[in-house]
């Protein structure tokens, strides 16, 4: 039987109405929000990673119920109102981070959380938060210089751009 | 002189194309298509034995499951489908051929209630004999995968044989191997092996199919590479005319030849054709744990080699024999296998070829095309077995490679000659940049160290009439669209098509656009496959821009009376200087020129390009001789420095350097993604990539957790990916294919350095922790090779060697 469950999706109140056993990643997806990729739907390649209450998650080991009362952010809601990327996003397109696209959402959403609390953060520091997370095309090379020069922008902006929330 | 002016044209680092959705997440995958409540779920019901005569298919529990419409099983849908031989069903019909082939179908109105239904029904099989091994399999045929061999259909280029497993059988017959053999000083005799490994892209299978019911139109949209491969093969498994089946093919996350030719379209087409549902799409998803089941996996191998050298450290001879396990089709494993035959002395000049490459049917998931293509197969051997003879014949193992080096000129093994590269240079910068000559001690306390190398060469394994053609249309507001039907999955070829118009037609990069492809707006491509892209379909879309600008330059011409040489296309300004013109491309481009006669003129402006390569002859079927074979070779090669814990066998790289001979850079920024990327994916393979099976043929590696690739983790802290460019005669900039080269001999370099760092020989790959801490203790024991082949008793390497003399 279903049941409603309220959350803050990318800054903005939501209601959903799913099955119990119905995943936040299906449920994301069913609301329309595909930038949440399912990649495995086991918790093993990171592409459907969202950011619950300031923690990387992979919504596919989350039930949809238990977001109730959280704030959920997905990478659509890094964009700016006007359609402006975030220092992440951007350092990803700038840095050749990105080959095929599936894993990105997941992997800014990863770095982001990570950027949050660690904003100056060593080379290793970066590979074991982005380690839950797959890629089979870059080589993570440019994915790790990218994170690199989001947190360099980011620090000298002095505040996470884009909404509060 | 030159008529047109960019920033972003040929060589420039410009930003990738799609990006910016990729990185908002906006940009929709086929997952991500919605059909409306119309749409319905299917879902395969797999074998649970590896070889066995169906006895029945009962669904009747999983009809009753609400939301359960229609269950169908192979002998509802009777195709056989295939790229070169037409050896596959899509389901199991009469009988199933490993563990985990599809019986049955389950449609349902949802994914939920799919699945549901899937669990419900029971199949029946009486087991037959199954064979797993593909050096027995290609040596008794006591159990036959496809007794049914004589009677499938396939191209002209493929040998199978009907009465035993061998699905396809490439030769190599030149000179005299027995005479050059009997004068050489030394003699090496060595094998190498791998298990099949899988492609591991991150999105999984999925397609969606709709039969019209009114006209029998079938769409497809599909994560597909090649929307008119797939079409074609479609066309002819169904005999369906091309004309009434479309296939739309959106973004794809990653590919690595998994999605290629036709994967699991016609799984789906058995849904959606069936007469119960038709008019109704279907989608089938593939869960990540019956991808590595449905895809195409890379063969797994098993090489032999012989090398007879002279006394001055010549290679003479060489005696080749590669037993390819194809699984249960060789429907298009059977192209790696002839690549890997006409590729098959690597990047030396031998005079004496004698070269067998078989594909093997075996009772399992089957083989096909995966990045490389036969070629990291072939280099996982050859470039061991180059090492090992360097030693025996008492030679630096740099300067034995150089000496027999395949120098532009020199008749490949199939005897056409090499084109030009610059492989001394690269040889020399990998060497010099991991100081391949210096022995280091190892940073880490306790730990040994050791170098390895190993050379790099593959060309485009395609038909030789693999064909492009591309469409480049200019808008009446400036900005370009670009037709060319090769699937950009990541490796950046709209980034480099954008670029190629854009130097051809003076408009910034910015405003040129390239869609997906769609059967029913694009011009005809073979396939996204074979690092042939930029190359092949590179000349279609110079020649479309090019015929678009001449297009341009006479309508201003005359609308300008002015001679066309005299006009420049500047950062999408079109100028005369001398009339002191200067115009941005307006409507005038789509509508016409009001010309000084009074009349009307042009009208959209479309340039048109085609391209096949004109030059290519079939390798003859007894000696595999050809004037040429291939339309070119890139090559290229590797250097890694490691570091091994004695006491646990963990091997972590500090360093690799990989170069290769490019031709032409056309988008530096994708080409150094590329080689990046394929490097870490080869490390990935060579370290700790296998697909293993019980003795019953049950796959026991179907996820991200028993099958290993590489995570941030394991990334070498420094990787040197570096280029040359010596120009390709035939090619649209000079620019030669690089999409899968990097991918082909990190794996050989990592047992070479393992070698330089242990002292033992490891046979087998994956070189991962256990086997590499075994060939430790193995040595400890005095011996100095490690063999394991999980199908043979034998496990020394000695004694296997001479079993199969």
């Amino acid at each position: 039987m279903k049941r409603d469950v309220h959350f803050i999706l990318n800054g903005k109140p939501v209601t959903f109405s799913v099955e119990p056993r119905t995943t936040l990643l299906r449920a994301l997806r069913e609301y329309g929000v595909t930038s949440v990729k399912r990649g495995c739907e086991e918790g093993e390649c990171g592409t459907c990673t969202v950011v619950i209450d300031d923690l990387a998650q992979k919504s596919c080991m989350v039930l949809a119920l238990e977001a109730e009362g959280k704030s959920v952010l997905t990478v659509e809601g890094l964009v700016g109102p006007k359609g402006e990327l975030h220092p992440i996003q951007q350092a990803f397109v700038d840095e050749g981070a990105i080959q095929c696209g599936f894993c990105t959402p997941g992997m800014i959403m990863s770095a982001y959380a990570f950027l949050r609390k660690t904003p100056d953060p060593t080379e290793e520091e970066i590979r074991v938060a982005l380690a839950g997370n797959l890629c089979r095309c870059t080589g993570y090379i440019p994915i790790f210089r990218a994170v690199h020069k989001a947190a360099a922008v980011m620090r000298e902006l002095g505040h996470i751009p884009g909404r509060a929330r | 002189m030159k008529q047109t002016v960019t920033k972003n044209g040929i060589g420039a680092w410009t930003e990738r194309k799609y990006d910016v959705e990729k990185a908002a997440g906006t940009l929709a995958f086929t997952d991500d298509l919605r059909f409306g409540p119309e749409l319905l779920h299917a879902r395969a019901v797999r074998s649970t034995v590896a070889h066995g005569e169906i006895l029945s298919i009962d669904f009747s529990e999983a009809l009753k499951v609400k939301g359960v419409v229609k269950v169908v099983t192979g002998k509802d849908f009777v195709h056989r489908f295939g790229l070169y031989l037409m050896d596959r069903t899509p389901m199991a019909i009469g009988k199933v051929r490993y563990m985990g082939e599809p019986v049955a179908l389950v449609i349902a109105e949802s994914e939920e209630a799919a699945e549901e239904g899937m669990l419900k029904v029971t199949a029946k099989y009486r087991e037959l004999p199954p064979i797993f091994d593909p050096v027995k399999a290609a040596t008794d045929n006591s159990v036959l995968v496809h007794p049914e061999l004589e009677t499938y259909d396939h191209v002209d280029f493929i040998t199978p044989f009907p009465g035993t497993n061998i699905g396809n059988w490439f030769r190599i017959r030149r000179g005299d191997v027995d005479k050059a053999f009997s004068e050489a000083e030394y003699i090496v005799e060595e094998a190498v092996n791998c298990p099949q490994i899988a492609h591991g892209f991150l999105e999984p299978h999925c397609c969606i199919c709709r039969e019209d019911p009114a006209t029998g139109d079938l769409t497809i949209w599909s994560t597909a590479q090649s929307a008119f491969a797939l079409r074609d093969i479609v066309s002819k498994g169904l005999k369906y005319p091309l004309s009434k089946i479309r296939v739309i093919a959106p973004p794809i996350g990653g590919g690595f030849g998994g999605k290629a030719g036709m994967t699991v379209e016609a799984l789906c087409l058995a849904g959606a054709m069936n007469p119960d549902v038709r008019g109704r799409p279907v989608k089938l998803y593939i869960p990540r744990e019956e991808v590595l089941l449905t895809s195409w996996v890379r063969q797994a191998y098993v090489a032999k080699i012989k090398l007879g050298i002279d006394k001055d450290g010549k290679i003479i001879a060489i005696r080749n024999t590669f037993y390819f396990d194809t699984g249960i089709s060789a429907e298009y494993g059977a192209n790696p296998v002839r690549s890997a035959g006409y590729s098959s002395t690597g990047c030396y000049y031998i005079p004496n070829v004698w070269t067998d490459s078989y594909a093997v049917y075996t009772n399992k998931p089957f083989g096909g095309a995966y990045r490389g293509f036969g070629l990291p197969e072939l280099m996982g051997a050859m470039e061991v077995v180059i090492d090992i003879a360097a030693r025996k014949v008492g030679m630096d193992p740099i300067e034995f490679r150089l000496k027999n080096i395949l120098k532009p000129g020199l008749p490949t093994c199939t005897g056409m000659p090499m084109n030009n590269h610059a492989l001394d240079t690269i040889v020399g910068k990998v060497v010099d940049r991991i100081r391949l000559n210096e022995k280091e001690p190892a940073t880490r306390k306790g730990w040994v160290r050791g170098k390895g190398f190993a050379l790099a060469l593959k060309a485009p394994a395609m038909p030789a009439d693999a064909a492009s053609s591309a469409i480049v249309k200019i808008l009446g507001d400036g900005t370009v669209e670009v037709l060319a039907a090769t699937m950009d999955m990541g490796q950046g070829a709209y980034t480099a098509y954008s670029q190629m118009v854009s130097e051809e037609l003076g408009i910034p990069i910015e405003k040129i656009r390239c869609p997906y492809p769609d059967t029913q707006s694009h011009p005809y491509d073979w396939q996204t496959v074979a690092s042939r892209s930029c190359w092949s379909m590179g000349m279609a879309v110079k020649r479309a821009a090019s015929d678009a600008r001449q297009k341009l330059l006479a309508l201003y011409a005359e609308y300008w009376q002015v001679e066309p040489e005299s006009i420049t296309i500047e950062h999408g300004i079109v100028k005369c200087r001398k009339k002191g013109k200067a115009e941005p491309i307006d409507e005038h481009i789509q509508s016409g020129f009001p010309m000084p006669d009074g009349n009307y003129k042009g009208g959209p402006v479309i340039g048109t390009g085609s391209f096949v390569p004109p030059d290519v002859i079939y390798p003859d079927a007894e000696t595999g001789q050809s004037p040429k074979s291939v339309v070119h070779f890139t090559v290229g090669a590797v250097g890694i420095d490691v570091e091994v814990d004695p006491a646990t066998g963990a091997v972590e790289v500090n360093k690799v350097s990989a170069g290769y001979d490019v031709g032409k850079a056309i988008s530096p920024v994708n080409v150094k993604g590329q080689i990046e990327g394929g490097t870490v994916q080869g490390i990935s393979a060579g370290l700790m990539e296998g697909m293993y099976y019980d003795e019953h043929g049950k796959l026991l590696t179907p996820d991200f957790t028993d099958y290993k690739i590489a995570t941030a983790l394991d990334v070498p802290p420094d990787l040197d990916a570096f280029w040359e460019e010596t120009p390709e005669e035939l090619s649209p900039y000079g620019n030669r294919g690089v999409g899968e080269h990097s991918m082909i001999s990190p794996a050989p370099a990592m047992d070479n350095a393992l070698f330089d760092a242990l002292g033992i020989r490891i046979h087998s790959y994956p070189l991962g922790r256990e086997r590499v801490y075994k060939a430790i203790q193995a040595k400890k024991k005095g011996e100095t090779d490690l063999w394991e082949y999980p199908y043979a008793l034998e496990q020394s390497y000695k004694n296997a060697i001479k079993e199969w003399k």
